[in-house]
């Protein structure tokens, strides 16, 4: 038995490193001929490590020891930002990439545990953004609360769209929060107090006298202010993931489950579907929320466009690509798809395209996603 | 407000509703036969708009005996390119997830629309700014009173009537239309009557195409102007219209379109000084009445399988 | 392992190796300054314009033997929306190898964008947006611009129109700044000179139908509708204009100057009235020069109406560079002292806010399919009446 387990910790540390190192290697290759080199080669590793079947049982071991995997894989983010303390716009991207990710785990929550289709996580990360530019322009609201409220302001309004969500299913429901994703663009754009057209700045973020828009500066350590917002976003994040697994693993993520495969079957066994909906459809919408809040204050700034159709079509490609069901996944494709465009500068005109294309792809050919939803392993150890 | 403001009012209500009901006609036949909702439409307007509007450029050079024989090329140009991209989609893309949870025929076809109108708007020359549609209708006016009635508004709105009202005699009268309502209302009893499901179904979603394609040269000519991302709200409007009717119901389809006009231009009358807010009325109005009528005022023709 | 594997382990193996090798190495001699402009979307025309002027002079600077540095110029596209604008900004101001930008036409863009370039120090010159805002809403010493702003254009305006008669206008703008900025200064304008504005419409930048706003302008009867906003929805208002039968006389801003503008119209643009701030081509003192070096370059594209100021915005920062070198504290500095300056568009000088002040402003009018300069057109001698009178 230790063996095993001691085997898991390091094979879950070891994947962390692994990507770790790709993600370090994306982000400092500048030049459009070294970047599609490492595409190609990273297809190549794929291809290389689904063949090799001796790597099997280390992976199954990686899998069972998640929380090393993500304490190792916190450890590797601040190590990249050491690494690249002294490039602004990589730090900006990797934080980027945290937030998007924090906003996708909500949208996983209500996509992938509830069967909830939500196509405006856009207008609720906006939500979020405008309540901490609000909040921090015109009230003594220490920032820190305001992040947190943007979160909670935008379960409110999701909670507007609860009503008409549980009384229908499938494409109705889609149907209602595409309206107002597209009501809530359109509202920011008319409406003068939201800053109309033009948006809103926001000052800097602040936690008890430290600055976030300052260059950190420990002892001999001088780092890009970004570093600051990705510890931000790597606590949130931390706090979110642990939440949304233990949710996952939980009886109350059963639950979800059952509702999402079958809710006849579900009410049959007498879970109150709306119930488990509204939760999961609530707190996803505080996760997306909270990300849009911090994200808001990292850039600065807030702004109708930000919130488009297309926006929300991206969050929900990153949903799809990672593997509807599997918080990993949803990682791993919010690299991809804020990375990429950034690095390739062929990509950034065609973006919008390929995410559809592939999106069709993955959706035809393997609709699970790039990293699959495990099955539910019942009791640790087995199987 | 005067009657002439009024009338105003009206026939630009009227026109926003044909268009309107054409594309919800699309969603209701779709979702008819094979219980999806083929989230493309609304880029397919864009399609017939812009592949129109190819054709007319490439006729230019050509002297041709007068406008109304380039206009007609022009439709069936739209149409029919329309008809076989909606074929395609159905057959490559829809077809195949008919087992699939709905959710992901939704998401396939949403995506399947992002890269029409992305194609549009990279592949197209100048895609992505907006374009002039050629007055092909021409300009004349008639002055009554404070209201001006255009001539290519009246003929708009009876070309968009003739349009649904064809379609209703072909689903109603003809053998093609017997078959399309045998697929469905059930696919397995339809099988064994020796229709071939397939076919009907991507004849469907070519019938279907039609409208669109012609939808957006419609839209093209009356607003002498198409941008890339016209079909998107287009798309939404017309699904929430076929939505608001019952899905599946071409009447209500119609009906919903209307409506959906009806509520724009209500809003728009009833907050001048920001026509903008009309979208946001109108939007808010279809969740509300969402929550009120989840299966539309006609009521969805459900054939759930227990 | 099998063959295969080992095979692939190898062909991994070797294209990381590629990769490491295809790593770029820097050159000390090649400086970069940003070029950003709206080039795609309605108003690409004026971006890929600017973008164009900004490429010949650099590529003019880099045949020039006697030249200290070898300059690259970073494109990026801020699609008139300032969401992306910032990002944009953001990426070229927190490049450390980028010393110096040539920034903006959209007004909704530069005004979002000055937090993000003063954040980061980087020293930018406006070369297409008119918000005064821009420069003078703040104190920040990395913003300065070459060309004018909507003040001196809509006073002009004012004068020139009640010059011609009008005394009565409807005004539709567009909601963000410019829009909006526009519709002050020209509203006060008129006050001032005792006109009249029957009604003022705040239309979002992307609308589509303006049926509600042009059916209550009608009965007002306007002699002249004054459109404060950008090429693409003025456009699609002087066409639905004419839908309505309204018969008054289109009067733009330097927004709607742009070969576009008549393209989405065809014969309806005939008539249509816009004012600038700047001499026009020909007459500035560098015009013939640029002209001639624009055309050799073959570029896909007019200049259209701010190239001019890109070209000069340009040259200014390269020679301060050349001057004191690639640091930008060093180039905010020096540009803080630019004096009448010589360059294409006439002598620069920058004020304590880093504009410079333009005086000449241009009328321009629509004639047979092109912009024409008021005094030479045939509505000035009198051959053509415009229309609202």
């Amino acid at each position: 038995m230790p063996a095993a387990i001691s085997r898991g910790r390091v094979s879950a540390s070891a994947v962390a490193a692994v990507f770790a190192a790709g993600a370090a290697l994306f982000l400092a290759v500048e030049s459009q001929r070294g970047m599609l080199a490492l595409l190609l080669a990273a297809g190549a590793l794929v291809v290389a490590i689904r063949r090799l079947k001796g790597l099997r049982p280390f992976l199954q071991a990686a899998s069972e020891h998640e929380e090393t995997g993500a304490l190792a894989g916190v450890a590797f983010t601040l190590l990249l930002c050491v690494l690249f303390r002294d490039d602004h716009f990589t730090v900006f991207l990797i934080g980027r990439v945290l937030l998007a990710t924090l906003a996708c785990l909500g949208l996983h929550l209500q996509f992938g545990s509830a069967g909830v289709a939500n196509f405006a996580g856009a207008a609720f990360f906006g939500v979020g953004g405008y309540t901490a530019a609000i909040l921090s322009a015109h009230s003594p609201i220490p920032h820190i609360v305001a992040v947190a409220l943007g979160g909670a302001v935008s379960s409110l309004i999701g909670s507007l769209l609860l009503l008409p969500l549980l009384r229908t299913r499938g494409h109705y429901a889609a149907l209602i929060t595409i309206a107002f994703g597209l009501l809530f663009r359109t509202f920011a754009e008319v409406n003068d107090s939201l800053g109309g057209p033009q948006g809103l700045k926001l000052q800097g973020f602040q936690l008890f006298g430290w600055q976030f828009n300052e260059e950190l500066a420990i002892g001999p350590f001088h780092g890009s202010f970004y570093i600051n917002y990705v510890i931000a976003a790597v606590a949130l994040l931390a706090i979110a993931f642990a939440l949304v697994r233990g949710l996952d693993r939980s009886w109350l993520g059963l639950a979800l489950d059952a509702v999402r495969l079958d809710e006849t079957a579900a009410a049959a066994f007498g879970l109150e579907i709306a119930r488990w909906k509204i939760v999961a459809f609530t707190l996803g919408n505080f996760l997306i929320g909270t990300a849009g809040a911090l994200s808001a204050f990292m850039v600065g700034f807030i702004a109708p466009n930000n919130f488009t159709f297309a926006e929300s079509l991206t969050f929900v490609s990153i949903v799809l690509l990672g593997g509807i069901g599997n918080a990993w996944g949803v990682a791993l494709a919010a690299f991809i798809v804020v990375v990429l465009p950034e690095k390739l500068q062929i990509l950034q005109e065609y973006r919008f395209l390929l995410f559809a294309a592939l999106v069709i792809v993955v959706l035809r050919y393997r609709p699970q996603g790039l990293v699959p939803r495990p099955l539910r392993r019942y009791f640790r150890g087995l199987a | 407000m005067s009657i002439g403001l009024l009338a105003q009012y009206v026939i630009n209500g009227m026109m926003l509703g044909m268009m309107y009901a054409l594309v919800a006609v699309g969603f209701t036949l779709f979702f008819g036969v094979l219980d999806v909702i083929k989230f493309s439409h609304g880029d397919l307007v864009t399609g017939g708009a812009f592949a129109g509007l190819a054709i007319y450029s490439f006729l230019e050079h050509i002297d041709g005996g007068g406008t109304w024989w380039i206009t007609l090329v022009v439709a069936i140009a739209a149409a029919s390119s329309m008809a076989v991209l909606g074929a395609v989609i159905g057959r490559f893309l829809v077809l195949p997830l008919r087992s699939a949870p709905s959710l992901n025929t939704l998401l396939i076809t949403l995506m399947a629309g992002t890269v029409v109108r992305e194609s549009i708007r990279l592949f197209y020359p100048g895609g992505s700014q907006p374009h002039r549609f050629p007055g092909l209708l021409g300009a004349r006016a008639f002055q009554i009173g404070s209201l001006t009635l255009r001539l290519d508004n009246i003929v708009l709105l009876a070309t968009g009537g003739l349009l649904i009202v064809g379609m209703h005699l072909i689903i109603t009268r003809t053998r093609l239309g017997l078959a399309i309502r045998a697929v469905a209302q059930d696919e397995e009893t339809a099988r064994t009557s020796g229709i071939n499901f397939e076919r009907m179904v991507l004849l469907t979603f070519a019938l279907g195409s039609v409208l669109a394609g012609i939808a957006g040269v419609m839209n093209g000519l009356y607003y002498n102007e198409i941008n890339f991302g016209m079909g998107l709200l287009l798309g939404v409007i017309g699904f929430s219209s076929a939505i608001i009717g019952g899905l599946g119901n071409m009447y209500g389809a119609i009906l919903g379109g209307f409506l959906f006009a009806a509520l724009q231009t209500i809003g728009a009358v009833a907050l001048p000084f920001a026509s903008a807010y009309k979208d946001v009325f109108a939007f808010a109005a279809v969740i509300v009445f969402m929550a009120w009528r989840p299966t539309g005022l006609i009521g969805e023709r459900v054939s759930e399988r227990v | 392992m099998p063959k295969r594997t080992i095979r692939r382990v190898f062909l991994a193996t070797a294209v990381f190796a590629v990769a490491i090798i295809a790593l770029p190495v820097g050159a000390k001699e090649t400086v970069k300054i940003a070029f950003i402009g709206s080039l795609t979307g309605g108003n690409s025309a004026n971006g890929i314009g600017g973008r164009n002027s900004t490429d010949l002079a650099v590529k003019l600077r880099n045949s020039n033997p006697k030249a200290r540095y070898q300059y690259e110029l970073v494109v990026l596209d801020d699609e008139c929306k300032p969401d992306t604008g910032v990002q944009v900004a953001t990426k070229a101001a927190a490049d450390k190898s980028i010393v110096a930008g040539v920034t903006h036409y959209c007004s909704v863009v530069a005004i979002a964008t000055v937090d993000t370039f003063h954040k980061f120090g980087l020293p930018t010159i406006v070369w297409g947006a008119v918000l005064p805002d821009i420069t003078y809403g703040h104190n920040y010493p990395e913003i300065h611009r070459v060309n004018g702003t909507m003040i001196n254009q809509n006073d002009t305006a004012a004068n020139f129109m009640f010059g011609q008669g009008y005394r009565k206008w409807a005004v539709i703008h567009d909601t963000t700044d410019y829009g909006k900025g526009h519709n002050k200064y020209f509203s006060e304008d008129v006050k001032k000179h005792g006109g009249q504005i029957s009604a003022t419409f705040g239309v979002t930048a992307d609308q589509q139908d303006f049926t509600a706003e042009l059916t209550q302008i009608k009965p007002l009867r306007p002699q002249a509708l004054y459109f404060g906003g950008l090429t693409p929805i003025g456009v699609r208002i002087r066409s639905q204009m004419d839908k309505l039968g309204i018969d008054a006389a289109f009067q733009g801003t330097s927004g709607i100057l742009s070969d576009d503008f008549i393209k989405g119209l065809g014969p309806l643009a005939e008539g249509a009235l816009a004012f600038r701030e700047g001499a026009p081509l020909e007459k500035l003192p560098g015009g013939k020069f640029f002209a001639e070096k624009y055309a050799e370059q073959k570029y896909t594209g007019s200049p259209e109406a701010y190239g001019p100021f890109a070209f000069a915005a340009a040259e200014l920062l390269m020679d301060t560079i050349e001057k004191v070198g690639p640091d930008r504290r060093k180039i905010i500095a020096e540009l803080a002292k630019v004096k009448d300056r010589d360059s294409i568009v006439g002598k620069i000088t920058f004020d304590d806010h880093g504009q410079n002040t333009v005086a000449a402003i241009t009328k321009y009018v629509v004639q047979d399919g092109k912009w024409v300069v008021w005094e030479d057109s045939e509505y000035a001698s009198g051959k053509r009446k415009l229309r609202g009178k």
